[in-house]
C-alpha cells in the first residue's frame, strides 16, 4: 500500500546504518541499501526528467545491490543551479550523478560567468540522442517537406523560451530558411505548442518524445505537417531522417533546397555544433571527478544491462526514440564537440540573434 | 472515463495519500492561519519525491477540508481559520458563546459537504464543454482575463482600496525581479545567481502567511483556543441544513461562480454569499446575532469554490486564489501543465483531480464531525510549545524548497514585510497574487500585440472580457462607496513611515533597471512608477489624517474620504509584533552556529524552559520527536541539513549537518 514511500524510509534507516562503512572501500562494488541520487537541473515534467524517469527501474535492477534511485531536480538559473550543485556537493561514490541535456551543454558553450561545472572534469556514463522536429499548420503547406507557403507569408511566428539558452540554435535555423519569421519569446515549448494549436503562430518545433506523443496526433488529424528534421548525423558525416520518420527532409537537405547550395563552409561547422546539442549529447549522465574506474564501470556495465533488457528494447521507442544509448568514453568526445565553439560559429549564432533584436550575445 | 477516474481514486495508490493530504489540511485548517495556503506551502517542497499521481493525491487532500476544518476556530474561538470562513464568525461565533457550538458546527460541516461536491459536480459538467472555450483563449483573452483578476484582488482584499491595490502592485513589481521575460537581461538581481530566476514563491508564502500567525500566537502569549467547549447535540445542526436546501444551493452556485474567476475566489466569496442570504432570507435582521443561516451560507459556498476555483487553474494555468497559486506551483512540479491537453489527453488526469476534490471534501467533513473534540486539543497546546516547533517546521520547509540555506534570507525578509502588512493593513493574498502574475501579464501584453497587434481588443473574447471589467469597475466603486465602520487605529506615525519607506522599493527599483534595453525595462518601470504614485496619494492622505485640521478637509470632500477610509487599518501594535519576530533571526543565528537539527533542538527546550522550567519532559519528549523526525527525512529525502559552524571543530553524522 504505502511501498515507495516506505521503501525509501527502510532505505534511509539503511544508508544511516552504514554510512561510514562507504562503498568504494570494497573491492566488489556495491550499492545494497543505498540511495542514489540523479542531479537533473530542470522541473518534473520536462524532457531529462522523463527520460531519467524511465531509466529509474532499470538503473535500480540493475545496478549491483538493487539500490533505491531518485531524482533530485534542482531547477533554475536555466540549468546552473542544479550544475553548480552536483559541482559542489561531487560525492565520488557512486551515488551522486548529474543528468544532462543541451541546455547543460549551451550554458558552457556560451561561457556564462555564473556557470562554476565543468562538464568535461566529469567521468560521462552514457549519452542518449535524439533529433528535433519542425511543423507547421496544414493549411499553410501543401504537404509534409513543404515551406513554400511559410515563405510567402510577410510574417511568420514562432516560439522562443529564452534568447540565452539552446533556444538561439532556432533563431540560426530559421534564418537559414528564407522565411521571414519572427519569435515569441516566453514561450516553452508545451506552452508555444498550444499556441501552434490555437492558430497563433505559424511553425513550432518539439524534441523527439514530444514529436511522438503530441505532435504525431496532431499531424494524424490533419491539424499539422511537419516540414523539416534536424537529422541525424551518421559515423560516415552524412545526415539522415530518423527511423520513426523517415519521410522527413533534414536540414541539409531543405538548405541546399532554400539556398540553392549544399550546407558546407562555416554554415556547415555552426550545424554541426547544433546537430552535436540535439543529437548526441542531448541527453548524458555523468560521475563526479574521481570517481573510482571500478565504480565507474559498474554503472556502464548497469545501463548496458539496461539496454539488453526485453522491457526496455519494447518500451523505449514510444518513451525516448529508438537511438541507440551510448556508453563511456566515446561520450566524452561527443560532449567535447557540443560545447566547446569555434569563433566562426560564435559569430554565426551572434549575427542570428542579432538579427532577430535580441540583446543576448555570445562572448 | 468518469467512472473509470473513480475507480482510481480508490486504488491503495491514490486513495492512502489523498486521507493523508486530508488530515494534514484538517489537523492546519484548526490552526488559524494555518490553513490551505500553509498546508500547500509545507506540502509542496516534499512534492518532487513522490510519484505524480500520490502528489496529486495529498495536494488535493490538503487542500479540500480547510475551508472546513477552519470552522473549528471560528466557531469556538471567533478567530477565522482562514479568509474563507471570517463570514462564519459572525453567527457561528455567538451561537458557540449560546451553548450551540455542537449545532453551529454540524450545520456548518454538512454545509461545506453539500457544497463542496456540488462544486466538484459543476466542475465536471463544465469541463466537458471547456476545449472550444480554451481554444478561444489566446494571448489577447489571457491578458485580459488577467488584468480583471487583478482589478478584482487589488480592490477587494484590505479594508482600504488604495492600500490594496498598493500591496498588488508592490507584489508586481517584486514579480520582476530576475531575468527579464523578453529579453533574458537581468533586472535587480546584483550578479547573484539567487535572484535570477526571482524570489521563490514556496518562501514567500510561508514569509508572509505563515509567520505573522506564529508571531501573532506568541504575542497572544497563550493557547491558540482560549478554552471553548464542545457539546453534543449536533443532531439539530443537521436538521438546520436539510430544512436550508434552497439556501446551501443558491449559495454554493455562487459560490462556484465567485471561484471561477480567477484571483477573486477565496478571500470574498464568503462575503458574497453572506451578504447573498441577507438580502434574500426572512428575518434578516437576525442575522450576525446567531443565526444558523448565517453558517450555512458562508460554508456551502466557501467549499463549492474550490471546484469553481480549479476551473481556470487547471485550464489557464491562473490561479483562482492564493492557494491556488500553490497547488498551481505542485502541479508543474510533478509534471502537469495547466492548459488544453487537462481536457484532451490529460482528462482521465482532470478527472482523478476533480473526484479527488468530491472524496476529500465528504471525508474532510465526515472526519470534522467525529473528530471535533480530540482536534480541538491542539488548539490548547500553549503558545511557548507550538511556537518554536512550528518556526522549526517552516524553517524545514523553506530549506527543503530548494536545499539553498539563502532562502532562510527570503524567508525573514517575506516574514517581516507579511508581518508589518499584517499590522499595518496592507493586504498579503493581494501581494502573493500580483507577484505571481507579473511576469504572466508582461509576456502576455508583449506576445498578445506581437500576434494580434492591437486587433485582439476587437475578439469577441476581449469584448466580453473587458465588458466584464467595467462592470467590476463600477460594482467596485458603488461597493467601497458605501461607509464602512472604521476600524480602530494606532501607531500612526509609523504607519505613516511605513508607506515612506516601501516607497524605497519602486524607487531602487528604477535606478536598478534604467540603463536595460527598453523591452526588458519598460514594464517595471511602469509598475514602479504607479507603485510611487500610490504610495505618494497614501501617505499623502494618512498625512493630511493625522493632522485635526486637515483631517476635517478630508472628511468633507467624498472622493477623499472614500480613498482615505480605514487608511490606518491594523492589527495590534507593530513593535510588540517585532519583538517577537526577532526569534526568527535569532533561530537563523543558531542554525548557523550548531547546524540545523541541533539548532531545531535548542530553540524547543530553550523556548520551553525560559517560560516554564518544570516543563522539561515536555520540551525533552518534543525535541526528540522533532530529532527522529528530522532524521527519517533526512534519509528519505537525502537531505543534508544547513551545517553549522561546529560541523568544523566536532566531527557530526552527516544528518546533523556534518560533511559526508
Amino acid at each position: 500500500m504505502f511501498k515507495k514511500p516506505v521503501r525509501k524510509l527502510l532505505g534511509s534507516a539503511l544508508i544511516a546504518a552504514t554510512m561510514f562503512g562507504a562503498a568504494s572501500a570494497n573491492a566488489e562494488v556495491s550499492f545494497e541499501g543505498q540511495t542514489i541520487t540523479v542531479v537533473i537541473p530542470f522541473k518534473e515534467g520536462g524532457g531529462t526528467s522523463r527520460v531519467f524517469r524511465f531509466f529509474q527501474p532499470y538503473l535500480s535492477k540493475y545496478l549491483p545491490g538493487n539500490p533505491v534511485v531518485q531524482l533530485q531536480n534542482i531547477p533554475g538559473g536555466g540549468t546552473i543551479k542544479g550544475a553548480n550543485f552536483f559541482h559542489n556537493n561531487q560525492n565520488p561514490d557512486g551515488t551522486f550523478l548529474f543528468a544532462t541535456s543541451s541546455s547543460v551543454n549551451i550554458q558552457q558553450a556560451t561561457g556564462n560567468d555564473l556557470a562554476e561545472f565543468d562538464l568535461s572534469e566529469y567521468r560521462p556514463v552514457m549519452s542518449l540522442a535524439t533529433t528535433t522536429h519542425w511543423f507547421t499548420r496544414s493549411d499553410l503547406a501543401s504537404g509534409p517537406n513543404d515551406i513554400s507557403g511559410l515563405q510567402a507569408r510577410e510574417l511568420s511566428l514562432f516560439p522562443l523560451e529564452t534568447a540565452s539558452s539552446a533556444d538561439l540554435f532556432h533563431l540560426w535555423i530559421y534564418d537559414k530558411l528564407g522565411i521571414n519569421a519572427r519569435p515569441i519569446p516566453g514561450l516553452s515549448t508545451s506552452a508555444g505548442f498550444q499556441s501552434f494549436l490555437r492558430g497563433e503562430l505559424q511553425m513550432a518545433s518539439q524534441g523527439t518524445s514530444g514529436f511522438l506523443s503530441k505532435v504525431v496526433p496532431e499531424i494524424d488529424a490533419g491539424n499539422a505537417v511537419q516540414f523539416m528534421t534536424l537529422g541525424v548525423l551518421q559515423a560516415d558525416g552524412s545526415v539522415a531522417p530518423p527511423s520513426y520518420s523517415s519521410d522527413a527532409i533534414t536540414f541539409p537537405e531543405m538548405y541546399e533546397k532554400v539556398n540553392g547550395m549544399p550546407l558546407e563552409g562555416e554554415d556547415l561547422e555552426a550545424f554541426k555544433v547544433i546537430a552535436a546539442n540535439w543529437g548526441p549529447a542531448s541527453k548524458g549522465l555523468f560521475l563526479p571527478t574521481g570517481t573510482p574506474q571500478d565504480v565507474v564501470d559498474a554503472w556502464r556495465e548497469a545501463i548496458r544491462k539496461m539496454t539488453e533488457d526485453p522491457q526496455f528494447i519494447a518500451d523505449a521507442p514510444g518513451n525516448i526514440g529508438p537511438f541507440p544509448v551510448m556508453i563511456g568514453e566515446p561520450v566524452e568526445e561527443i560532449f567535447a564537440n557540443a560545447v566547446n565553439l569555434s569563433d566562426a560559429s560564435k559569430s554565426q549564432f551572434n549575427a542570428a540573434l542579432k538579427k532577430y533584436g535580441m540583446t543576448f550575445r555570445i562572448p | 472515463m468518469f467512472i473509470a477516474a473513480l475507480f482510481e481514486l480508490f486504488q491503495p495508490t491514490h486513495f492512502p495519500y489523498l486521507l493523508f493530504g486530508v488530515l494534514l489540511g484538517l489537523t492546519l485548517g484548526i490552526l488559524p492561519g494555518l490553513g490551505g495556503t500553509s498546508a500547500l506551502a509545507i506540502l509542496l517542497p516534499f512534492i518532487y519525491t513522490f510519484e505524480p499521481g500520490v502528489a496529486l493525491a495529498m495536494m488535493i487532500g490538503a487542500l479540500a477540508p480547510t475551508t472546513t476544518s477552519d470552522t473549528f476556530p471560528a466557531v469556538l474561538l471567533g478567530i477565522p481559520g482562514t479568509a474563507g470562513s471570517q463570514a462564519t464568525v459572525l453567527d457561528g461565533h455567538p451561537m458557540a458563546k449560546r451553548g450551540e457550538a455542537a449545532r453551529a458546527l454540524s450545520a456548518a460541516f454538512l454545509a461545506s459537504l453539500v457544497g463542496g461536491v456540488f462544486g466538484a459536480l459543476i466542475l465536471s459538467i463544465s469541463i466537458v464543454f471547456a476545449r472550444p472555450i480554451i481554444m478561444a483563449f489566446g494571448f489577447g483573452e489571457q491578458f485580459l482575463l488577467i488584468l480583471l483578476a487583478l482589478l478584482m484582488v487589488g480592490a477587494l482584499t484590505g479594508a482600504n482600496f488604495l492600500k490594496g491595490i498598493a500591496s498588488c502592485f508592490v507584489g508586481l513589481v517584486i514579480g520582476t525581479i530576475g531575468l527579464a521575460e523578453i529579453t533574458g537581461d537581468p533586472r535587480f538581481t546584483f550578479g547573484t545567481l539567487y535572484l535570477r530566476d526571482g524570489f521563490p514563491l514556496i518562501v514567500m508564502g510561508l514569509g508572509l502567511f505563515a509567520v505573522p500567525e506564529i508571531v501573532g500566537l506568541m504575542q497572544s502569549r497563550s493557547t491558540i483556543a482560549g478554552g471553548g467547549k464542545l457539546k453534543i447535540g449536533w443532531l439539530d445542526g443537521l436538521r438546520d441544513v436539510t430544512k436550508n436546501w434552497f439556501l446551501v444551493l443558491r449559495c454554493s452556485s455562487l459560490g462556484v461562480m465567485v471561484g471561477a474567476l480567477p484571483g477573486l475566489g477565496g478571500t470574498v466569496v464568503d462575503w458574497i454569499a453572506y451578504s447573498h442570504a441577507k438580502q434574500t432570507v426572512k428575518n434578516p435582521e437576525k442575522l450576525g446575532t446567531g443565526d444558523i443561516r448565517g453558517v450555512i451560507a458562508p460554508e456551502s459556498a466557501n467549499n463549492a469554490k474550490e471546484g469553481g476555483a480549479l476551473i481556470p487553474t487547471i485550464l489557464f494555468g491562473i490561479p483562482g486564489s492564493g492557494n491556488k497559486v500553490l497547488l498551481l506551483g505542485g502541479l508543474i512540479l510533478v509534471g502537469i501543465e495547466p492548459g488544453i491537453e487537462m481536457v484532451t489527453t490529460q482528462l482521465d488526469v482532470t478527472y482523478l483531480i476533480i473526484w479527488s476534490l468530491a472524496v476529500a471534501n465528504v471525508i474532510g467533513a465526515g472526519l470534522c464531525i467525529f473528530l471535533a473534540r480530540p482536534m480541538a486539543q491542539l488548539t490548547r497546546v500553549p503558545f511557548y510549545i507550538l511556537a518554536p516547533v512550528l518556526i522549526a517546521l517552516i524553517f524545514f520547509a523553506t530549506f527543503n524548497a530548494s536545499r539553498d540555506w539563502i532562502d532562510f534570507f527570503s524567508l525573514m525578509v517575506f516574514g517581516a514585510i507579511g508581518v508589518v502588512f499584517k499590522a499595518f493593513g496592507w493586504s498579503r493574498p493581494a501581494l502573493l497574487i500580483g507577484f505571481f502574475l507579473a511576469s504572466k501579464i508582461e509576456l502576455l501584453s508583449y506576445q498578445a500585440n506581437a500576434a494580434y497587434g492591437w486587433s485582439f481588443l476587437t475578439r469577441t473574447g476581449s469584448l466580453l472580457l473587458v465588458a466584464l471589467a467595467l462592470a467590476t469597475i463600477v460594482f467596485l466603486i458603488r461597493q467601497k462607496g458605501s461607509e464602512v465602520a472604521e476600524s480602530s487605529r494606532s501607531d500612526q506615525k509609523g504607519q505613516l513611515i511605513f508607506t515612506g519607506v516601501l516607497a524605497l522599493f519602486p524607487a531602487a527599483m528604477i535606478l536598478a533597471i534604467i540603463e536595460l534595453d527598453p523591452r526588458a525595462n519598460v514594464f517595471p518601470i511602469a509598475l514602479s512608477g504607479a507603485l510611487l504614485i500610490m504610495l505618494f496619494m497614501i501617505a499623502g492622505l494618512q498625512a493630511m489624517r493625522l493632522n485635526p485640521t486637515t483631517s476635517k478637509t478630508v472628511s468633507r470632500f467624498t472622493p477623499l474620504r472614500i480613498m482615505s477610509q480605514n487608511i490606518f487599518e491594523n492589527e495590534g501594535t507593530l513593535s510588540g509584533h517585532l519583538r517577537n519576530y526577532m526569534i526568527l533571526p535569532v533561530f537563523f543565528g543558531l542554525v548557523m552556529l550548531l547546524g540545523f537539527p541541533i539548532a531545531a533542538v535548542a530553540l524547543i527546550n530553550g523556548f520551553v524552559l525560559m517560560h516554564d522550567r518544570r516543563k522539561y519532559i515536555v520540551s525533552g519528549a518534543i525535541s526528540a520527536a522533532v530529532l527522529i523526525i528530522l532524521w527519517t527525512l533526512s534519509g528519505a529525502l537525502t537531505l543534508q541539513y544547513p551545517a553549522g559552524v561546529i560541523a568544523n571543530v566536532i566531527s557530526l553524522p552527516w544528518w546533523l549537518g556534518g560533511a559526508y
